[in-house]
Formats: structure tokens, C-alpha cells, sequence
């Protein structure tokens, strides 16, 4: 049991440094996806994960931290999908899409062309998190602190802007201002993650442990709570299946994440099943 | 003048450019030979010197494995009189436009095909799980240029493709670049004769050195990215199996290249405190001499394994 469950963690300090990094991921995750799944901003998380690319590559080529860039380019997503929204009759996913696959191209653009990035795209998608730093984890400590805060402190118009978004206008919240302001939490989780699972990868995290959260609670902290379990027995579980079965490490992750979702989401449906019938039988 | 004609007059006109630039490139003074990638298109265009035009498609320092050409490149690869490839798959991005090319008609010579193709034996690297299972057991490889002795081979072979495709006499040539090959390989083994028996053992960023390996007796005890290309994503068992194979063996450095992750061999380089020296094993240095390439190489490789484990890079 301990040569399987715990050894490849003591034997290894690039696994436990991958297990903090994760944890602080997870909980991150489970903060900005509870609001990504009760908003119905899955699309944007998807979108800036892949349109952080082009600012990457230019800061690594210009010498910067590529967490420097990522922020810039999620700016820039944000902004000019506001503006589209705003300037035009087009719908929201309808910018972000185009924003989307803007970037991604400019990205790969910029990539394909320039000899210092020979392996690193695959890199930036999808994370090295073997390879994870003290640094990188004091960054990631700092951004999960950051988004948190932000969660405490706009707790009570985030609720409101996820269940009743007219109430949280009469309330005196300007909902266009706490929509941003959760765009901008969703951006810095999307940033500082490709580091560790990578910007394709982290939007798994993002919504898979949150999802089965929202499936199980039905209060936001509740919901949070479950989702940073779940983000946290899958950076456990797939670090060790990484090991044990030779497999890539962030991918195995995030399907150990969707996995945890199925097995959530088909519990919950057996059970409502069986007391559904219950119900039948005493109103029959 | 209405709009309409204006636009067909100047279509016409951009379509008589285009048939009279076409002419210009069929009348060309020179016939091309395409190369895949620097350091062969370097070997080559020593070989037919001035009397033809060697045009490289990868540049130099772009990723070999992952490189993909443009339509531009494309069409010089069809253009060409000759297209001279690595093969066993390193060129993968250009796989497609050059079969495509060869069935066209287009004249491919594949260097590998000249060579005793090294396979990956399965006893190399960290990718072995304990239940002995070897996932790159037989794989060839492609990295031939890291031994003079098979470029040598690789030389001779061009020789009579050169006559038949382009009428160019490179046997002169041939015999002296043949001689310098000689010579540079015995230059490597003296440089290299300075490293101990029990400190020739390499780690690389993938597994590139393995025909230099094989020429000067190194033992390839690991890789940090497995697998033949530079694309693969790690997982956590390879890692560990490196870390205990770089301690077992009390290997003194961990070579990394273009594409390798610095973050990864960072991390293994922490853990097990052996020194992390860049090797530049797939670009041309700056006065363009394949000679001078495998020369630092050799120099590189002589510097880490002969100082302390630890300490200056």
C-alpha cells in the first residue's frame, strides 16, 4: 500500500513539488469555476485559455515572464470582447469566439516561425507540472490568495449576479463592473495555471471539479468546498496514475477530474432515480 | 474608363507577370537542390560548391521534428532538381509535401538509406517500466549526422546521384571532404580520450546522441524527454526512473537541447544535484561547418564529464 499509494511522493520531490502546485491550482479552480459554471462562462474560460498564446510566445521571446504576457493577452480578450458586446448587435459568444481564434492563430503564428520555441507550444498547452519550481509555486500560492480575496470581498454581488442578475441591479450593483471583475478572477486562474496543467488543460479543472461540486451543493461555499476536493483527489490520483501506468501527467489529471464528474453525475442520477420512485409510491 | 474594365485590364496585366515570371524561373541558370535541414544542407553544399544552388527548407535552429513548410516552400521542394532528406522520420511536418513531391516526379534521396540505421536498443534510457515493458524497442533513428563515419557514407552515396541528376561531377570534392571526415573523427576520439571509462555516460533532452554513442563508446543512460522526437509529454514514472538511473549510475551531467524543457531538467537537476550543461546537437554554429559542429560537440561533452559533479557549467 505505501509502495503504491505514498513512495512514488516521498521518493520523488518533483511529485510533491507537482501535488502543492496542483493543490493551490485546485483550489483556485474550484473558486473562479463555481462562478464559470452558475454564469454560464465556460466558453470564455475555454477561450482564454487558448488566446494567452500569442502573449506567451512574445514574452518568451522578448525575454519577459511568460505570466507577463498571458496577462496581457487575457486583457486584451477581455476588452475587446466587451467592446464587440457593447459597439454591436453580435452576441457575447459570438466575440469570444472570434477572439478566440484570433489569438490561437497569432499565436501559432508567432510559434511556428521563431527558433526559440522548439517544443514549447506543446509546453504552454499543456503544462509542465513535474517541472514545477519553489517559485512557481509561491506564484501560484500568491494568485490563489489574490482570487480568493476577490471571492470574499464580492461575495455577496457575485451571488446575486450567479442566481438573480436583475436583483443584484436594484441591489446597487453595477452588474456590467462584477461581471468584469469575475472575467478578470477567471483570467488570473487561466494565466497562472500554465505553468503547472497548461492553458488547454486548466480549463478541465476549471469546470470538471466545479461542475460535480454544483451537482452535489446547492450553497456557492458548499459547492467550492466539493470542487477543491475534487481538483485535489485528481492532482493525487493522476500524478499517481502518471507514475504508475507511464502516462503524460497533466492529461492524466484532467481525465481523472472528468472521470470524478461521471461517476458524481451517475450517482446523483441513480439516486434521484430511486427516491423519485419512493415519491411515486407515497403520492400513489 | 468604366470600373469593371479597369479591374480586367489589371487582372491581365498581374497574369502576364505571373506567365513571364514563371518563364524567368524555367529558364534559370542553375538547377536547385533542396535539403531538408542545415547541418546536411552544409555537407551538401561543400559538396557541389558554387555549381549549383542549395537551398535549405528547415532554417536552421527551427525544430526538425515539428517544422512544417509553407506553401512557398513547397513549391521550391518541386521546383528542385534534387531533394536530399534526412528519413526515418525526422523531417515529420514535411513527411507529407515530400511524398506528395515524389510522386509527382520530384527526385528524393534519403540519407538514411546510405547508413547502418541505428535502432534504440531497449536497455537505453529511463523509459523502462519495472514489469519490463519497452516502449521504443526497434524504433530507428534518425540522427545520423552526430557520427562523421555515416555522413562519410552519406557523402559517397550523393556522388553518383549528383552525375545522374545534375550532371555535376562531386567526386573531387567528395574525396576531400571524405578526408577531412577521417580526420575529424579522429580529432573527436582524441578530444573525447580525456574522459575516464566510468564517466562516459550521457543524459540528453531526447535521444539524439546515439550514433555518437555507438562511434565513442558512450553509454545513453537516459533521456528527458523519451521517444525519438522532442514533442512527447513526460510522465511522472519516466522522471523517476531518470532520477534513479542519473544516481545509480553516478552520471556527472544532464545534457539539454533545442526543445528541451528547462523546467524538467531543472527540476531533475535539483533533485539529484548533477550540473545541467547546454549541447547543441541540431544547429549549425555561426560560420555554417558541419565540422565545426560536431567539433564544439565533441568539445562540450569532453568539458562536462571531465570536471567535478558539481558546480561551474
Amino acid at each position: 500500500m505505501f509502495d503504491i499509494f505514498i513512495a512514488p511522493f516521498t521518493d520523488n520531490g518533483f511529485m510533491v513539488q507537482a501535488l502543492l502546485a496542483g493543490t493551490l491550482v485546485s483550489i483556485a479552480c474550484a473558486i473562479a469555476g463555481t462562478f464559470v459554471i452558475l454564469r454560464g462562462l465556460a466558453f470564455i474560460g475555454d477561450a482564454i485559455g487558448h488566446g494567452v498564446l500569442p502573449g506567451i510566445a512574445l514574452a518568451i521571446l522578448f525575454g519577459f515572464h511568460g505570466i507577463i504576457g498571458a496577462a496581457v493577452s487575457a486583457l486584451f480578450m477581455i476588452g475587446g470582447i466587451t467592446l464587440i458586446t457593447q459597439r454591436s448587435r453580435l452576441s457575447s459568444d459570438t466575440a469570444i469566439g472570434l477572439l478566440f481564434v484570433g489569438m490561437l492563430s497569432l499565436g501559432v503564428v508567432i510559434v511556428s516561425r521563431s527558433s526559440s520555441f522548439s517544443g514549447d507550444l506543446t509546453r504552454i498547452l499543456f503544462g509542465e507540472i513535474l517541472g514545477i519550481s519553489r517559485i512557481d509555486i509561491l506564484i501560484q500560492l500568491g494568485a490563489t490568495i489574490i482570487i480568493a480575496a476577490i471571492a470574499i470581498i464580492c461575495a455577496r454581488p457575485f451571488l446575486l449576479l450567479s442566481f438573480d442578475p436583475e436583483q443584484a441591479e436594484v441591489a446597487g450593483f453595477s452588474v456590467r463592473l462584477f461581471h468584469n471583475i469575475m472575467l478578470f478572477m477567471i483570467a488570473i486562474t487561466v494565466v497562472v495555471s500554465f505553468q503547472t496543467v497548461g492553458t488547454l488543460l486548466v480549463f478541465g479543472l476549471l469546470i470538471a471539479p466545479a461542475g460535480a461540486g454544483a451537482l452535489l451543493a446547492r450553497r456557492i461555499k458548499a459547492m467550492m468546498l466539493w470542487a477543491a476536493i475534487f481538483g485535489i483527489i485528481s492532482m493525487y490520483i493522476g500524478l499517481l496514475v502518471s507514475y504508475h501506468f507511464n502516462l503524460a501527467a497533466g492529461a492524466s489529471i484532467i481525465l481523472v477530474a472528468v472521470s470524478i464528474f461521471f461517476i458524481v453525475f451517475i450517482i446523483q442520477n441513480l439516486r434521484h432515480r430511486r427516491t423519485g420512485n419512493q415519491k411515486d409510491i407515497i403520492h400513489g | 474608363m468604366k470600373p469593371g474594365r479597369y479591374i480586367i485590364l489589371v487582372l491581365m496585366a498581374a497574369l502576364l507577370n505571373i506567365v513571364s515570371s514563371c518563364q524567368n524561373a524555367d529558364t534559370g541558370i542553375k538547377p536547385s537542390i533542396v535539403v531538408t535541414y542545415s547541418i546536411l544542407g552544409s555537407v551538401v553544399q561543400e559538396l557541389v560548391g558554387d555549381r549549383t544552388d542549395v537551398i535549405v527548407s528547415i532554417p536552421n535552429g527551427l525544430d526538425l521534428h515539428e517544422w512544417e513548410p509553407s506553401a512557398k516552400d513547397i513549391e521550391k521542394i518541386n521546383k528542385a532538381a534534387l531533394v536530399v532528406r534526412n528519413g526515418l522520420n525526422l523531417e515529420a511536418g514535411m513527411e507529407k509535401s515530400l511524398d506528395t513531391a515524389e510522386k509527382s516526379g520530384a527526385k528524393i534521396f534519403t540519407a538514411s538509406d546510405h547508413i547502418a540505421v541505428r535502432h534504440v536498443e531497449s536497455h537505453e534510457g529511463a523509459h523502462e517500466n519495472e514489469d519490463g515493458h519497452h516502449h521504443h524497442e526497434g524504433a530507428s533513428d534518425p540522427h545520423l549526422w552526430t557520427d562523421p563515419v555515416m555522413m562519410k557514407a552519406v557523402v559517397e552515396a550523393l556522388i553518383p546521384v549528383l552525375k545522374i541528376e545534375l550532371g555535376i561531377d562531386a567526386s573531387i570534392r567528395a574525396r576531400e571532404i571524405i578526408g577531412r571526415l577521417d580526420y575529424l573523427n579522429r580529432q573527436i576520439a582524441d578530444t573525447l580520450s580525456s574522459i575516464p571509462a566510468e564517466d562516459r555516460k550521457i543524459v540528453t533532452g531526447h535521444e539524439s546522441m546515439g550514433y555518437f554513442s555507438q562511434r565513442y563508446g558512450f553509454n545513453m543512460i537516459g533521456v528527458i524527454v523519451p521517444g525519438l522526437s522532442s514533442q512527447a509529454s513526460v510522465s511522472a514514472s519516466d522522471l523517476s526512473n531518470l532520477k534513479r538511473a542519473i544516481q545509480d549510475n553516478r552520471v556527472k551531467t544532464i545534457f539539454t537541447e533545442q526543445g528541451t524543457s528547462p523546467a524538467i531538467a531543472g527540476a531533475i537537476s535539483d533533485e539529484t544535484g548533477v550540473k545541467v550543461v547546454e549541447l547543441n546537437t541540431h544547429v549549425l554554429p555561426a560560420d555554417g561547418s558541419y565540422f565545426t559542429f560536431l567539433k564544439d560537440m565533441a568539445d562540450t561533452i569532453a568539458n562536462a564529464l571531465t570536471q567535478g559533479s558539481r558546480g561551474q557549467q
